[in-house]
């Protein structure tokens, strides 16, 4: 069964790139946020299998979003990106509750799936 | 310029003084003295009476060298009289004599109230307060009803005697007196066991002898109770206690006059360069531990010795004396209020302090100033560090931001090109790669953000990892610090491990962070070449600025063949 998959991230460019590497892959883009807010609410209606989640977002952290992902039984498989790297966001990465954290440089449908397996 | 919380205006008060009642008080003594004879009351007895009364006008005329004690001179005065007014009872007319009955015992309570409300006037607690209107309420209110009962054939007012009602009033006036004289005696425990300093130099005398004549007063009145006497014939024990009140009055003002030529000794000693400070040593020559020194600024601020702007207390807590040099305010003191009562002894020190104090005053410009360019450096640096944030901020979610996009969708393309476009697109991507690399490197280095969102302690883990020589990070900083000392002390691994990267040669280095009490201690060592030092163009010099905001040193060992170590100290104000 394909996975169905929510894009959160302010920059909508990379959204609608990654839409199309995700499509491309044999995903299915569940949605779109630009915001943490917008993500949750997304999550509620949608339930996709799995979040791919920029770090920064103008109301928030990805980091926030995860963590109440996280909490919720059955929640979606998060992935965190970023323009930064991991090193730069220290402990929050491991300790948010994500799935893994891909560098959005280093974003493809093979570093993408491997964190889903 | 006059400053003061707490006035003292040692002339102003001279006519309401109650020197007029020197007089007054001799007429009146002579006037008993002469009925005393008239009536052939005993000689030994007429001169303890006069003796008491003279000597307590003398003491309330000796207290006009305290300005702020003019309440406790009138209560003396008033103690003097009531005294005389006892010995009416002398009289062998009926009137005088009850009149003298019904002052008979109201001396004791002017006493309480002059050592309850001892030496401004005012009631020392709300305890205090009651304890004086019992006295009065005993002495004087009680008395008076006992003048109606009392079947005494001099009593004028006696219009129902009843032999056993008068004894009852009698003896609750005993023992009330008991009670009274036990809140006393606890109120002037407490009182003094609270007194330091010059408070205590001052007012002591009297609440000793208070102390001493209250417990004197109580075996007096068990006395006076226990063997069923009539207390009007047991009056001259009291009285001769109650004497003890004006000695201490005046004892405490002798010990201030001796004080006064150890003052003087001041100006010898304030011109020899001694260890003490400026502030110490007023302190010990006005005898007061809490003295503190401000001086005036050129605009008419007040800083301390250090420099630091200090505000003048209000209210009667603390007193301000101002010192002059030259007709100029140089400085205040700040000190106890009872220092107001020596005003001769502030006075002597005023005089002799003004010049040392005008050398003193210039010292603590030059720091204040020093000060204000240091928080001024602070400021700039706090706004480089907000716009530093700021660039940070923007070449994220703009510049980075695109070239990622740019990345990915290459990463896209490169997928589905044909395989003489697949070279180009790869090409393409390696070159926006390695810009997005040296993007972050910068923006690292203008604001890390993993610093503000972390703390020091991850920054500079995260800094060692990224270092292409092994570091190892030693030590912990547990607690968030103020941003300007984790900027500086970040930056400073940050110049160092770059230094040692690009010059040491070294095979490892080590950094070390310490979170003292009160300071920050960085140190970063390598095992490399050595021969290290402060150019001006380089990196560590670039952090002088940063570093003097916060007062902290930097220092560089770097001996030939022995590796390099920086070490900073950061003082944190926590």
């Amino acid at each position: 069964m394909r996975k169905r998959v929510l894009i959160v991230d302010d920059h909508q460019p990379f959204r609608a790139v990654a839409r199309e590497l995700l499509e491309g892959a044999g995903y299915i883009v569940a949605g779109e946020a630009a915001d943490a807010a917008g993500a949750l609410a997304a999550v509620a209606a949608d339930a996709p299998d799995a979040v791919l989640l920029d770090v920064q977002l103008p109301d928030g952290d990805g980091f926030e979003v995860a963590t109440a992902l996280a909490a919720a039984a059955a929640g979606p498989a998060v992935v965190l990106i970023s323009s930064r790297e991991a090193d730069d966001y220290g402990r929050r990465v491991a300790s948010c509750g994500a799935r893994g954290f891909i560098p959005k440089s280093k974003l493809s449908a093979a570093t993408f799936a491997a964190l889903l397996e | 310029m006059a400053s003061t919380a707490v006035t003292a205006s040692p002339s102003g008060d001279a006519i309401r003084d109650p020197v007029l009642l020197v007089p007054l008080v001799v007429a009146a003594g002579l006037a008993i003295g002469g009925l005393g004879v008239h009536e052939r009351v005993s000689g030994t007895r007429i001169a303890t009476d006069l003796a008491l009364s003279w000597a307590l006008v003398a003491a309330s005329v000796v207290m006009l060298e305290r300005p702020r004690w003019r309440r406790a001179r009138w209560l003396l005065a008033a103690t003097a009289f009531a005294l005389l007014g006892a010995d009416l009872e002398w009289a062998s007319s009926h009137t005088v004599w009850t009149l003298g009955f019904v002052l008979e015992g109201l001396w004791a309570a002017f006493l309480v109230h002059l050592v309850l409300t001892f030496p401004e006037g005012r009631s020392w607690s709300r305890v205090a307060g009651v304890a004086i209107a019992g006295a009065y309420a005993v002495t004087f209110g009680w008395q008076l009803v006992g003048a109606f009962v009392v079947p005494d054939g001099r009593d004028v007012l006696s219009v129902a005697p009843h032999a056993s009602v008068a004894h009852v009033i009698d003896r609750s006036q005993e023992i009330s007196g008991i009670a009274i004289a036990l809140v006393v005696l606890l109120l002037v425990g407490q009182r003094l066991r609270v007194l330091r300093g010059p408070a205590r130099r001052v007012q002591g005398p009297l609440l000793v002898a208070a102390a001493v004549t209250v417990p004197a007063s109580l075996v007096w009145l068990g006395w006076v109770i226990a063997t069923d006497a009539s207390t009007s014939t047991l009056g001259t024990i009291g009285r001769a206690v109650a004497a003890s009140l004006p000695l201490g009055v005046v004892a405490g003002i002798m010990g201030s006059r001796l004080r006064r030529p150890e003052a003087s000794e001041l100006v010898v000693e304030l011109r020899t360069e001694a260890a003490a400070s400026m502030r110490e040593r007023l302190a010990r020559a006005l005898g007061d531990p809490t003295l503190d020194v401000a001086y005036r600024l050129g605009d008419g601020r007040y800083v301390d010795a250090t420099g630091r702007p200090t505000e003048l207390p209000r209210g009667a807590g603390r007193a301000v004396t101002a010192v002059t040099a030259g007709g100029a305010e140089v400085a205040v003191l700040i000190h106890d209020p009872a220092l107001l009562d020596e005003p001769a002894l502030v006075e002597s020190v005023r005089a002799t302090a003004g010049l040392v104090l005008e050398n003193e005053r210039l010292a603590a410009v030059v720091r204040s100033q020093l000060a204000e360019v240091r928080a001024s450096r602070g400021r700039i640096v706090a706004a480089a560090d907000a716009e530093r944030r700021r660039i940070e901020r923007n070449l994220h979610d703009g510049a980075q931001q695109r070239l990622v996009t740019l990345s990915v969708a290459l990463g896209l393309e490169a997928a589905r090109a044909d395989a003489a476009a697949t070279a180009v697109v790869a090409r393409a991507q390696d070159e926006v790669e390695q810009a997005i690399v040296e993007l972050r490197e910068l923006a690292r280095g203008i604001h890390p953000t993993l610093l503000r969102d972390e703390g020091l302690q991850a920054a500079v883990e995260a800094l060692a990892r990224r270092t292409p020589v092994p570091v190892t990070v030693e030590g912990a900083v547990p607690d968030r610090l103020p941003d300007p000392v984790e900027l500086a002390a970040y930056f400073v691994v940050s110049e160092a491990l770059t230094n040692v990267v690009k010059h040491a040669s070294a095979a490892d280095a080590s950094v070390l962070l310490v979170q003292e009490v009160g300071a920050l201690r960085v140190t970063v060592a390598d095992n490399g070449v050595g021969g290290a030092a402060i150019t001006a163009d380089s990196g560590l010099a670039g952090l002088r600025d940063r570093l003097e905001a916060l007062d902290a040193t930097l220092v560089i060992e770097s001996e030939p063949g022995r590796g390099t170590t920086v070490c900073t100290e950061i003082p944190c104000g926590w």
